[in-house]
């Protein structure tokens, strides 16, 4: 498959967004650690002028530091799956961490509107295919649910096995399926042989891939 | 002299609140818009700091309801992303604009050129 300078192009531009989403997430992080550590300060300088100091308060403010390097090495630790996403062009992909990871990069994006995302019930699953392209798909795939949904609404993300491909299926519980419209997904459709279809007996939309990637 | 403090990161947010605290400045907090137009209805605010990307309702967003309900009100955008547009739209705004992290001598700064 040749790719196009509108499709490298739109690739970029999912790199960027991400990148941008990661950023920013980040940007928190310190900003967090950065008041957390500032108030251990502040109770420093008080205790220098003779304030008593609340241990309890410093355990807070150390608890506080260091549940934020928690959550901003997972945040890196997914930055940099993503990045390696594109050493190779095909390789034999595992679904389920794929979309892990795709689920975990847009979380943000799902929080801004309010939507909470997770995984649903995914036995193992891999294919051959192109891991950077297939993580475009599937972010926008889920981007273009998020449009449809309100605030307070669940996001279930699956995958499973089928017919030697697989199928990645969107649901919100408790609701009707989530309608995306092919339209919906920027993403240069024949970089992964997919196709969507609508199941209401099962509640979900399903995104299939064919065994056979380009 | 009342502060308003408006970010979705609640650790981040009430931190500087007592932080400010220390300071002599009498700062509450809130985690989202609407909560803080309500707080704003109920309390006289001199100066808002809101961060600029918040669920549901984003800091521009609610910056221009609580200027609508309090004139006088003034305002600083805090933001992660130090984005171009972000900077445009602040400065549009009128407001003054921190990127985190933010050296709490900078608001303190910050809140004082809004006062002045």
């Amino acid at each position: 498959m040749t790719q196009t300078p509108a499709d490298t192009r739109q690739g970029l531009q999912f790199f960027g967004r991400i990148s941008a989403s990661v950023s920013h997430e980040i940007k928190n992080v310190f900003a967090v650690i950065n008041e957390a550590a500032g108030l251990i300060e502040d109770f420093t300088l008080m205790a220098e002028r003779g304030m008593p100091i609340d241990p309890e308060r410093l355990k807070k403010a150390a608890n506080s530091i260091q549940g934020q390097i928690r959550r901003g090495d997972g945040i890196v630790k997914n930055m940099n799956a993503f990045a390696h996403s594109t050493d190779e062009d095909v390789r034999e992909i595992d679904l389920v961490d794929t979309l892990s990871l795709t689920v975990a990069l847009t979380t943000r994006l799902a929080d801004m509107k309010q939507v909470s995302l997770s995984m649903g019930e995914c036995p193992p699953v891999s294919l051959r295919a192109n891991a950077f392209d297939l993580m475009q798909l599937l972010h926008s795939f889920i981007a273009a649910a998020l449009e449809n949904l309100t605030a307070g609404d669940s996001l279930v993300m699956s995958v499973k096995p089928l017919e030697g491909g697989a199928s990645f299926s969107l649901s919100v519980p408790g609701k009707d399926a989530p309608v995306v419209l092919e339209t919906m997904l920027s993403f240069p459709s024949q970089a992964i042989c997919a196709n969507m279809e609508l199941n209401e007996s099962a509640g979900t939309c399903e995104l299939r891939l064919s065994a056979s990637q380009p | 002299m009342k502060i308003l403090l408006v970010d979705d990161e609640v650790e981040l947010v009430s931190a500087m609140a007592e932080r400010l605290s220390f300071r002599s400045v009498d700062a509450d907090w809130t985690d989202n818009g609407e909560t803080a137009l309500k707080m704003a209805a109920e309390t006289d605010y001199a100066v808002a700091v809101l961060d600029m990307k918040m669920p549901k309702m984003g800091g521009l967003e609610l910056q221009e309801s609580l200027a609508a309900e309090h004139p006088d009100m003034k305002f600083i955008f805090l933001s992660g992303h130090g984005s171009e547009s972000d900077f445009k739209a602040g400065c549009a705004a009128g407001c003054n604009y921190l990127i985190k992290p933010v050296q709490i001598e900078s608001l303190m700064d910050k809140i004082q050129e809004a006062l002045a």
